[in-house]
């Protein structure tokens, strides 16, 4: 079953096509990663999804029903995690997520209930009454999270809910995401870390320039870059490389250095390890080791949009 | 009830000590500073000075001399001194020199009296009990050709009322200082709450809880109309304890119907509401707020808010009608003091009236925006 269905989608700010006839679908029970650059329409789409925004032309179906006549269903049934901190400084966590679920109808002792049960969930179930104005950015994105699902979501939209916290946090998020999602609920994660979505996602869309390039799990779209290998060699020193020779090597596309990492995306039909190898040893560049793999999603994007996620 | 939720979330606002200070203290203490600062210009007692008139009679009608004789008797009973001037006496130039109240000349053609522009009140004073005189002694005239009996007693004063009588202009009560401060001090904080209200929804968009609100089951206008009330409620808790404090621990006069005093100042909450929350929507930004503070400063002074403007004349009285303040003090005033409800009535409707407009537009714009 779909919970959520997108057709033909667009929006339009003036003359200018924020999203460009969108389609896609996201079923039951998936935690469907929405990868795009900065300005390719991934945040505007899903604030329409959430109804935040209104739909220029084209339909969003939220478990089976439009949301432009069914728009208090589909509310009452998305939870949303925005990228930017959604809470009241001068009110407890407890009282930020009891009033935003009150807003979902819960009332009394159940409400009382799942407040405590979402406080929980995110780890600041000792926090009640504490403020946010006196947490560190990690434990105010878990309170972020809980204010969203206490009412208990069917569908849950998270936009970039790991931005610049510490690596601990981001490791409760995520768990806490397949947590949720182990529990029955479908969601949509948007990040700019491509490791977290590979590690988490179960299908991925790409989207640039207000269009779907590419959706299908991770196999499906590192399938579409079959051409291609990276090769990752580590050196005792990548002082003395010149990088325009390695370019120039038959099949190279493309040539970083990361630390003492020679990071290199060439045709995959093109044996040219051995080339590359000679060329680092004419430069007088010690190797340590040699990896070949298949192209990462950061490759994947790279290829089909030209520019990295984080640009 | 989500807009009851979303009401009771915005009362919480009281916890807040800053607000607090500022909500409810700060009123208190400037009418208190004011109100016993100023208490002197408020006292409605007036120190009349001597009276001390000079006269030069050079009338040939012996009638005529002799009632003046007669009323300048009177006058000495009554405080008010004439002095008979000799011959060569520049009267009016002793006037000039604030020696004397007033300069009267008396002959044949009538009575000729010159004030003292240095001591008006004393000058006026005379001036009436001149006229008085003048009055009665063309009455004695006219009735002494048939009876000079008569005539007689009515300069001496026994056939008709006395030369001054004793009348109030005014209500038998006036504000004083800290009754008149407690009402100018409350409604210009009041005023005050448009400040926050311009933040009201801009708040929520610049916290982005604004998102958080839209996304839940919660209509725009239930979100408005939650949070208007919230902070409407807000601001007449504390302005219910702003005059009472006043009234008990000042001892400011609030008048005998405290019902409707605080009718006309909820209206004004609604004012200042719909004012802040109004160019919210017109203006972008932090232009908002800047231009309601113009707004509040201008309408604090030209309202009355740090003194009175009643006796206001000319372009300053035009433009003080057009502060929302004026209404409200005003309105407030002549409740209070005159039992006026028309005054009442008519502050409330304006109040109204320009809130009605004000949240129209708000509305208006916020439907075509995406968003709050």
């Amino acid at each position: 079953m779909n919970v959520l269905e997108v057709k033909q989608l667009t929006k339009k700010f003036g003359d200018f096509i924020a999203v460009d006839n969108i389609t896609m679908s996201v079923k039951e029970g998936e935690i469907f990663g929405f990868l795009g650059a900065n300005g390719a329409g991934k945040s505007t789409a899903i604030n329409m999804i959430a109804s935040l925004l209104r739909v220029t032309k084209g339909e969003i179906e939220v478990l089976g029903k439009n949301i432009a006549k069914h728009g208090k269903f589909a509310k009452m049934n998305i939870g949303i995690v925005p990228q930017e901190m959604a809470i009241y400084e001068d009110m407890t966590t407890y009282e930020n997520v009891y009033f935003f679920a009150g807003l979902y109808g819960l009332r009394g002792a159940e409400l009382k209930e799942r407040v405590i049960e979402a406080l929980a969930f995110v780890g600041l179930g000792d926090k009640h009454k504490s403020y946010p104005k006196n947490f560190s950015g990690g434990m105010k994105r878990r309170l972020n999270i809980a204010c969203a699902i206490a009412h208990r979501p069917k569908l849950l939209i998270m936009d970039e809910p790991t931005v610049g916290i510490d690596p601990q946090s981001r490791n409760y998020i995520l768990g806490s995401v397949k947590k949720l999602n182990e529990m029955g609920c479908t969601i949509i994660y948007t990040s700019h870390y491509m490791e977290e979505v590979e590690e988490i996602c179960t299908r991925i869309a790409i989207i640039d320039h207000g269009k779907i390039i590419a959706e299908g799990t991770k196999g499906q779209l590192k399938a579409i870059i079959t051409n291609q290998k990276n090769i990752g060699i580590e050196v005792r020193s990548a002082e003395n490389l010149d990088r325009s020779k390695l370019a120039g090597i038959a099949g190279v596309n493309q040539v970083k250095v990361e630390d003492r990492i020679i990071k290199i995306t060439s045709d995959s039909e093109i044996n040219n390890l051995n080339r590359i190898i000679q060329q680092l040893m004419a430069d007088d560049i010690e190797i340590r080791s040699v990896e070949e793999h298949e192209p990462s999603l950061e490759t994947v994007f790279l290829t089909l949009t030209g520019r990295s996620l984080r640009d | 009830m989500n807009i009851f939720r979303i009401a009771l979330k915005e009362i919480r606002v009281i916890r807040d000590p800053k607000m607090l200070l500022f909500l409810l203290v700060s009123p208190l203490l400037i009418m208190l500073i004011l109100g016993t600062a100023t208490t002197n210009a408020f006292n409605g007692s007036l120190t009349v000075g001597e009276i001390n008139v000079l006269y030069k009679n050079t009338s040939t009608s012996s009638e005529l001399s002799k009632y003046w004789d007669d009323f300048t008797g009177q006058m000495r009973q009554a405080g008010i001194h004439l002095e008979g001037a000799i011959d060569n006496t520049d009267g009016k130039l002793k006037v000039k020199n604030n020696l004397y109240t007033g300069y009267v000349e008396i002959t044949d053609s009538g009575l000729m009296y010159y004030a003292n522009s240095q001591s008006l009140i004393e000058s006026d004073i005379a001036q009436s009990v001149f006229t008085a005189f003048t009055d009665r002694y063309r009455l004695a005239a006219e009735v002494s050709e048939t009876d000079s009996k008569q005539a007689d007693a009515i300069m001496a004063g026994y056939g008709g009322a006395g030369y001054v009588v004793e009348e109030s202009l005014n209500a038998a009560r006036k504000p004083g200082a800290m009754d008149y401060f407690a009402i100018a001090m409350t409604t210009m904080f009041i005023l005050y709450s448009a400040m926050t209200a311009a933040d009201l929804i801009d708040g929520e968009r610049k916290r982005k809880t604004a998102v958080r609100l839209l996304a839940a089951p919660v209509t725009k206008m239930e979100i408005f109309i939650g949070k208007i009330a919230g902070l409407v409620m807000v601001n007449a808790i504390l302005i219910f304890v702003v005059v009472l404090t006043s009234k008990y621990m000042f001892n400011a006069y609030w008048g005998e119907n405290l019902g409707l005093v605080f009718l006309v100042l909820i209206t004004e909450i609604l004012f200042a509401v719909s004012l802040g929350l109004g160019f919210s929507y017109v203006l972008k930004g932090n232009a908002a707020g800047t231009v309601v503070m113009i707004i509040i400063q201008l309408a604090a002074f030209l309202g009355g808010s740090y003194y009175p403007v009643e006796d206001a004349t000319g372009i300053l009285a035009t433009i003080a009608s057009l502060s929302p303040l004026q209404w409200s003090n005003a309105a407030l005033l002549e409740m209070i003091y005159a039992d006026s409800f028309t005054a009442a009535a008519n502050a409330m409707l304006l109040n109204i009236g320009f809130s009605v407009v004000l949240l129209g537009i708000a509305i208006t714009m916020m439907r075509r925006r995406e968003g709050l």
